[in-house]
């Protein structure tokens, strides 16, 4: 288990701050999901109907932990910021890519990435922290480049993200996902995973 | 696993991200697309479900608060699974109240509407014990002969993963 020091930026100051990357979620990390992020979702969902809910509100980390735990392939990280949990996500490195150019090549694969209720504009606007959601995918980058896959990744968009991923990251849009109930999948290639990674 | 990017890398970075909303998996909004998708229509089941839950629900004894309590639901949830086969219930309520009525999850899941149809007999069992079962004070023998005998058949559907 290896931590990582990372930034995140403090909205209501515009600075950045320092965080903590570790590549494993702990059971200290699913304490702080159910004893902070949880009952904020919780507290959203109450009285709302299904479709005005947050898309990701029926995720159970913990089960998700129980699930993965004992698996291989699997990888998880979790990002930590002034002592509260401000990201997480589930990646698996068994998959392939789609991309002619890359077809068939094995790609990280990030099955489940969310960041904190206070970090999403859903909830509060300005969110408290910017920077989770670049920090999981350089997360699943450098673990694809670790693995000799050269920083190939893919992903399911949730719905407000797809801007993000597409513009900002520069990943590849290949349409609706039958498989995956019609998300958009995104991929990412060598060469747009080599230009994201490099530092300045 | 060792993340080195320098500060610059980050304030770069995250300058795009902004106030954006990140996140990737699997929402449960895309079901309803999916399910049209597969021409699947759910609203069979989905009256044997909502029948199902409240059966089981009298045959304890339980009102609807009792019952949302010990599933972890709101009593607006189980009012809806219960009375409204048009509102598609949330997969964490099923998963909920199939742990609690010990049964496998993914035949309730199936019977809600909320995965596709695998078990062709499961569907015209559902109707059956729909037509069955009418809403009364109390459980009557044939309301509970139908409710054993439906329990009896979808704990004995072998689980698929």
């Amino acid at each position: 288990m290896q931590e990582s020091r990372v930034y995140l930026k403090e909205m209501a100051t515009g600075q950045l701050v320092e965080a903590s990357l570790l590549d494993e979620i702990t059971d200290r990390h699913l304490a702080m999901w159910i004893d902070t992020w949880q009952p904020v979702m919780e507290e959203r969902c109450r009285g709302r109907k299904p479709g005005d809910r947050p898309e990701d509100h029926h995720w159970d980390w913990k089960l998700k932990a129980d699930g993965w735990r004992p698996l291989l392939g699997y990888h998880s990280f979790a990002i930590t910021c002034n002592g509260e949990l401000q990201g997480l996500m589930l990646a698996c490195d068994f998959k392939s890519a789609r991309i002619p150019a890359q077809f068939g090549k094995p790609i990280v694969h990030v099955e489940f990435l969310a960041t904190a209720p206070w970090n999403r504009p859903e909830f509060q606007t300005p969110k408290r922290y910017s920077g989770a959601g670049t920090v999981m995918v350089a997360a699943a980058v450098e673990l694809s480049w670790q693995l000799g896959y050269r920083g190939r990744i893919g992903l399911h968009s949730l719905g407000d993200a797809e801007e993000f991923y597409r513009d900002k990251c520069g990943m590849t849009e290949l349409g609706n996902d039958a498989a995956y109930q019609g998300l958009m999948y995104y991929e990412m290639t060598e060469k747009k995973a080599e230009y994201f990674r490099q530092t300045h | 696993m060792k993340l080195e990017r320098s500060k610059d890398w980050y304030e770069r970075r995250i300058a795009l991200e902004g106030n954006a909303e990140i996140g990737a998996g699997m929402p449960p909004h895309c079901r309803a697309n999916a399910a049209e998708a597969a021409n699947v229509k759910p609203l069979e089941t989905r009256i044997a479900f909502g029948t199902f839950v409240e059966l089981w629900r009298r045959n304890h004894g339980w009102d609807a608060v009792r019952l949302a309590k010990e599933a972890g639901l709101n009593t607006e949830e189980i009012l809806e699974i219960e009375r409204n086969p048009q509102s598609e219930p949330e997969p964490s309520a099923v998963y909920n109240l199939a742990r609690l009525f010990k049964l496998p999850s993914q035949v309730l899941l199936e019977l809600a509407g909320l995965i596709e149809p695998r078990t062709p007999y499961l569907r015209d069992a559902a109707v059956r014990f729909a037509a069955r079962s009418e809403s009364m004070a109390s459980l009557n023998q044939n309301e509970r002969e139908a409710f054993e005998a439906f329990v009896s058949a979808i704990s004995e559907i072998p689980q698929r993963r």
